[in-house]
């Protein structure tokens, strides 16, 4: 398969702070690859490096086969963007918001005549096309933000925390636009502290923390490589000897949470008394996993 | 980031397009503040210095005044929009990240900020121009219909050195210097109320450093029909050219650094 973005030991510096410390990937064409991390991890600025938004200190980046540099403006015809922030012309209605985006892609009036009640329609905007943007919910204002980033049909969308905020109805209606969008061939690039998010929607994750990468690989595969099949989270005091020395545990606070491949073995073993909850493991506990420590000794 | 060469293109306007928009909404009440302001100065200073004033460079005080006031608001006017509004669409809405992830290069986004800005210092001036007609204060309308293009060029310089303040400005606080120490000398040194030359030789002499001197020494002629030597008049003209052109292109450089780096 082909690489859309090909990332080579990015860094990126902001005087003392070390934001990205050399992260390489590749993002095959048609998939969807989730940047997984928490606040400040890194995810933002590794994103505006590949959208050529923010100069590299040090590494290379290909998009569409060849080097930023070289592509001029042409390649930002093929990508769009949903931003973190909700960057929305706030004075000019819904539709007038997507007519002045598609003209900086220089997008022929006709064109977006014909296009802007389709993509509407796309994200179930279609009755509020003359409401001002003030006047959106939030979950509306980022749907008109994922309308605005497929004006010029991009082959490669780039969504920042697209769903950051927003309830729980909202996110599955975006969540459920993602997977048309990467049933219709597109390339996506999702960045996400949400856990349920990255493994509904991502073929492959990029876990990244402190501007590293620490893993990468399908939500499967990293469950399989950093936890046992099964997780209890027991809730605090547990009493000592209780459990067996082998298996994994992270501490979260008010609970431990241990990981175990036989969850009968470990049940038998706590005493009656004690609080817990027994579920299967995810993607979550990966990321407590490879994520959790730096979190406990800050 | 590529096109270092400013060019007028689509996407220029593609810019200058988005701000109209958004303008259009306010069209009617920044028609009303600009007819009214110098409404209320002709009214005041007819009133307070005319009076007083019985003729200045041989003219009335109303054929005096209007061309400076015609210089003022097209200064005002692009000094407001390229520093107050153009901050605001930067730091507060994030129209220019929005803008920047797009095709639009940082020049050609920053031209059509500069382009809008014009408009409006030229829209000011137009307001000021009817006002100043109706009043009667107009001597030559022919002569001014030749002012507009330079004050024109005069929006767009002024728009210029707004873009290069804001892209060094840090907080809002900044803009405060900006009008204290640039748009107010401009206002009571270079001529707008009175001759230059009525101040000593040193306070002269910085008053010309300012793209406003120029500019009324060639609107005021021409408004008036007052003589106006066409090479000293392009000498003015070539000077505003030249601080736009550098105004440019170190708003450019400290963008660029701001919004890449």
């Amino acid at each position: 398969m082909t690489s859309i973005v090909e990332a080579e030991a990015l860094e990126k510096r902001y005087g003392d702070v070390h934001a990205v410390r050399g992260v390489s990937f590749d993002i095959a064409a048609g998939t969807c690859i989730g940047l997984l991390g928490p606040n400040g991890a890194g995810k933002t600025t590794t994103m505006r490096m590949l959208m050529g938004l923010t100069r590299p200190s040090a590494g290379r980046v290909r998009v569409f086969g060849k080097p930023i540099a070289e592509l001029g403006r042409s390649f930002r015809m093929r990508i769009g963007l949903v931003p973190q922030d909700d960057n929305l012309d706030p004075d000019l209605t819904v539709r007038q918001n997507l007519d002045v985006y598609g003209r900086y892609f220089g997008i022929a009036t006709a064109t977006l005549t014909a296009r802007v009640p389709l993509l509407l329609e796309f994200m179930q905007l279609g009755e509020r096309g003359d409401a001002k943007v003030m006047q959106l919910s939030g979950g509306m204002k980022r749907r008109l933000v994922i309308a605005r980033s497929l004006i010029a049909d991009p082959e490669l969308i780039v969504l920042d925390e697209p769903t950051t905020g927003l309830d729980p109805q909202a996110r599955v209606l975006i969540w459920r636009r993602v997977l048309d969008l990467k049933r219709q061939g597109k390339t996506l690039l999702l960045t996400t502290h949400y856990m349920d998010e990255a493994q509904r929607l991502c073929d492959r994750i990029i876990v990244i923390d402190a501007g590293r990468i620490l893993d990468v690989g399908t939500p499967q595969e990293l469950i399989a490589r950093h936890v046992a099949g099964h997780v209890f989270e027991i809730a605090k005091p547990v009493p000592d000897g209780v459990l067996p020395d082998a298996l994994e545990r992270e501490d979260i606070g008010d609970a431990i949470l241990v990981y175990t491949a036989e969850p009968s073995a470990l049940r038998d073993r706590l005493p009656a008394e004690i609080d817990y909850i027994h579920r299967a493991a995810n993607l979550e506990d990966v990321f407590l996993r490879l994520t959790g420590r730096r979190l406990r000794n800050e | 980031m590529a096109g270092q060469t400013p060019k007028l293109n689509r996407y220029v306007f593609a810019v200058w397009r988005r701000n109209l928009l958004v303008w259009r909404r306010i069209m009617w009440a920044s028609l009303t503040t600009n007819v009214a302001d110098p409404l209320l100065f002709l009214f005041a200073f007819g009133y307070g210095l005319g009076a007083v004033i019985d003729q200045i460079a041989g003219l009335s005080y109303l054929a005096f005044v209007v061309p400076g006031m015609m210089a003022y608001a097209t200064m005002f006017a692009a000094s407001f929009e390229t520093t107050i509004s153009t901050y605001a669409r930067i730091s507060m809405q994030g129209t220019w990240n929005a803008i920047l992830a797009t095709p639009v290069t940082l020049t050609e986004l920053i031209l059509g900020e500069a382009l809008w800005a014009t408009t409006k210092g030229v829209f000011a001036t137009l307001c000021v121009l009817g006002v100043g007609f109706v009043w009667g204060g107009i001597l030559s309308p022919q002569g001014a219909l030749i002012a507009i293009p330079v004050l024109a060029l005069g929006a767009f310089c002024f728009a210029c050195c707004g873009l290069a303040a804001t892209a060094h400005a840090g907080s809002w606080d900044f803009f405060a210097y900006f009008f204290t120490f640039w748009v107010t000398p401009m206002f009571v040194f270079c001529g707008v109320f009175f001759e230059v030359t009525r101040f000593p030789w040193f306070v002269q002499l910085a008053a010309w450093l300012l793209p406003m001197t120029h500019l009324i020494a060639v609107v005021r002629p021409l408004v008036t029909a007052t003589a106006l030597d066409p090479v000293v008049a392009l000498g003015h003209v070539a000077y505003l050219a030249a601080l736009a052109v550098i105004a440019f292109w170190l708003a450019r450089r400290r963008f660029a650094r701001r919004v890449f780096d």
